[in-house]
């Protein structure tokens, strides 16, 4: 399994939050299968990127916050510091809306970015990445992301993602920033990418054009005390 | 080609792609380098210099206003000094007590501004201008007849006079010619007397180097020969016999206690040195007390300028720590990415401490080029305005104390940025701009 969420509820603690605030995000329970896609909809404001942020590990799910979130088998909440940020390196890639692509970095120094916090030998770095960064249509590998169409950096982004094989990719609105007809290219990229290397995919977009592109849909709000697996 | 992004790369990336304010950081970080080790350098530069020169003297007699002017005056050429000692006394404390030596010396002419010592020969047989280490012939050999000049290894090497050169001398420190030039005579040269250099020393170390040499007749006998010269203007020529004792005047007296062999001290020195200040007509200095006198009043003064150069090494640990602060405005998202990507907290802690040490290696390296080139100059200045001549050693020691501080100071300064990083929110700085 991918990604299994069981008994999971959450709300942000401090800036005003009373003990009594509703919780954002409340799954009963989610599984998605290794080379899974979802598509996770919810409206803006419904916790769909704090959902992103608790599974890769970036926010804490501290008390009174309860859950477990596995990932490729383990909970990744129960490591700790440098443990967890090792592990995401290695089983989780991320998209984002705007790319966030590093500045000052060519397209391949952005994917090779990403290896240097896994465990695969420096030795392999650039091949590894020029190989992904060419399966993916990146001819100018050399080239600051900057200097490459909308396009071309969101397959770079796409790259870096998926750089360490990772066993799951979180997709944030990967389109949102796109249009229509870029929208469907890079979804389709990044869909197929993610099926040509077995890697599962979570992608959270209130985006309706989305929706048929998925074979499984999940609305945020319908997870709330959802019990089992929703089949595909 | 490079195989493989490392944390050394992200750091270089960062501070390349703000390179003004790296260069400038880096700059401000080599300038308090530079400021603390030529300060550090030319203190125990300077200081050594001005223990260099009194040699094996004890006692320094003069008629200056005060035992600290006839120093400056009689070891490191100064001022030439006003008020002369007659010949007559001269002979009456050399025989009123037991000395090794009682060298006769007279200021007051120079060459091109390099001042000429007139003494007598056992200014190179007897005294020493640092101890244990007597005068060495770079060529020729020392004056034995009237006329005959012996040059210091800086005047020698800058005014271009060798052995054999002739020239003449000027009252006071007006420039002097060498024959053969033939632009304007100057109004108070001796063109009447034409000085022949016999030999050129090697160098002491000491404000000596940028002195002439000369035997006491010859200054006698030009100044003879200036008096002679109001009473009778037709006169050509003055010699010896023409001396009367108003002009066998000298300016200072080296003397040296006699000591037992191997000995650089006597009890009998203080008991001389009591006796000779009992005599009103002349000021006794001990070289010695009054270079420690002398420093005593400098080190207040360099303790400022260190304190200064502290300072401005906390500015520049400042400068950078703000100059980090604000990249780090720039760079939440850009450090978030990295955390997502897999950079644990402890290492965005050490990429941040990391570029502010690469800050400060860089800062020492230009500071120490930068204080090789100050202290040279300050060095140049010195001899210049005062004549001491200081060579600036930037010993291993020193140099790897201030810039290993520096460093440290940097990385320290980059901690704080360090700890905002460390603490910046992920999830916050993710989202998408606007």
């Amino acid at each position: 399994m991918a990604l299994e969420i069981n008994g999971l509820r959450f709300r942000y603690s401090g800036g005003g939050a009373s003990p009594t605030s509703p919780w954002i995000i409340e799954i009963g329970s989610l599984r998605v299968a290794r080379g899974e896609q979802l598509l996770l909809t919810g409206g803006s404001g419904t916790g769909k990127s704090t959902l992103l942020h608790l599974i890769s590990g970036v926010v804490d799910l501290a008390p009174p916050n309860v859950g477990r979130i596995e990932v490729a088998g383990r909970d990744i909440q129960s490591l700790r510091g440098p443990a967890r940020d090792a592990y995401r390196a290695k089983h989780i890639g991320m998209v984002f809306q705007t790319f966030n692509l590093l500045h000052g970095f060519s397209a391949l120094e952005n994917v090779m970015a990403a290896l240097l916090f896994s465990d695969v030998p420096s030795r392999e770095h650039r091949d590894r990445a020029a190989g992904l960064l060419a399966s993916l249509g990146i001819e100018r590998i050399d080239a600051a992301p900057d200097r490459l169409s909308v396009g071309q950096q969101q397959r770079v982004a796409v790259a870096r993602a998926l750089a360490c094989s990772p066993a799951l990719v979180l997709a944030d609105e990967p389109t949102a920033s796109l249009d229509p007809e870029n929208s469907a290219a890079a979804m389709s990229l990044i869909q197929n990418a993610c099926r040509e290397r077995n890697a599962a995919l979570l992608c959270v977009s209130h985006d309706p054009a989305m929706v048929e592109r998925f074979s499984r849909r999940e609305r945020l709000d319908d997870l709330r005390g959802t019990h089992g697996m929703r089949a595909a | 080609m490079i195989m493989a992004i490392t944390d050394f790369s992200i750091v270089r990336r960062s501070l390349r792609s703000r390179l003004f304010s790296t260069c400038v950081t880096a700059l401000t970080v080599g300038v308090a380098v530079a400021l603390m080790l030529v300060l550090l350098s030319m203190r125990d530069a300077g200081r050594q210099a001005f223990q260099r020169g009194s040699g094996n003297m004890h006692l320094l007699v003069s008629r200056d206003s005060s035992p600290m002017v006839s120093i400056l005056n009689g070891i490191y050429y100064a001022n030439a000094p006003r008020a002369p000692i007659p010949w007559e006394k001269y002979e009456q404390l050399a025989g009123s007590f037991p000395l090794e030596f009682a060298i006769p010396t007279q200021l007051g002419d120079s060459y091109r501004g390099f001042p000429v010592l007139a003494t007598d020969g056992e200014f190179f047989s007897a005294f020493e201008p640092n101890v244990g280490e007597p005068w060495v012939f770079a060529s020729g050999r020392p004056f034995d007849t009237v006329f005959e000049v012996v040059v210091g290894s800086t005047a020698a090497r800058e005014s271009g006079l060798g052995v054999g050169s002739e020239l003449f001398l000027t009252h006071g420190i007006a420039q002097s010619r060498q024959l053969g030039q033939a632009d304007a005579m100057t109004p108070h040269e001796h063109r009447e007397f034409v000085y022949k250099v016999v030999g050129v020393l090697e160098a002491t170390g000491s404000a000596h180097d940028r002195a002439l040499f000369t035997d006491l007749t010859s200054s006698w006998i030009i100044h003879a020969h200036d008096r002679r010269k109001l009473d009778d203007p037709s006169i050509r020529t003055t010699s010896v016999d023409d001396l009367i004792d108003a002009d066998m005047l000298i300016t200072g007296i080296y003397m040296r206690v006699a000591t037992r062999p191997g000995m650089q001290v006597t009890a009998s020195l203080q008991t001389v040195f009591d006796q000779l200040r009992r005599d009103t007509s002349v000021v006794v200095a001990q070289p010695v007390q009054q270079i420690n006198a002398l420093f005593a009043i400098v080190s207040n003064i360099d303790q400022v300028f260190i304190a200064m150069a502290a300072v401005v090494m906390i500015s520049s640990a400042i400068s950078i720590m703000l100059a980090l602060y604000n990249s780090l405005e720039q760079r939440r998202r850009q450090i978030a990415v990295l955390r997502v990507l897999g950079c644990s907290r402890p290492r965005v802690f050490g990429l941040l401490v990391t570029e502010a040490t690469v800050i400060g290696i860089l800062g020492a390296g230009l500071g120490v080029l930068l204080a090789v080139a100050g202290a040279f100059g300050a060095a140049s200045a010195l001899k210049q305005a005062i004549g001491l001549v200081v060579t600036p050693a930037f010993g291993l020691e020193l140099t790897l104390a201030v810039v290993t501080g520096a460093i440290l100071l940097a990385a320290a300064a980059g901690v704080v940025p360090a700890v905002m990083a460390y603490r910046s929110s992920v999830a916050d700085h993710l989202k998408p701009l606007g």
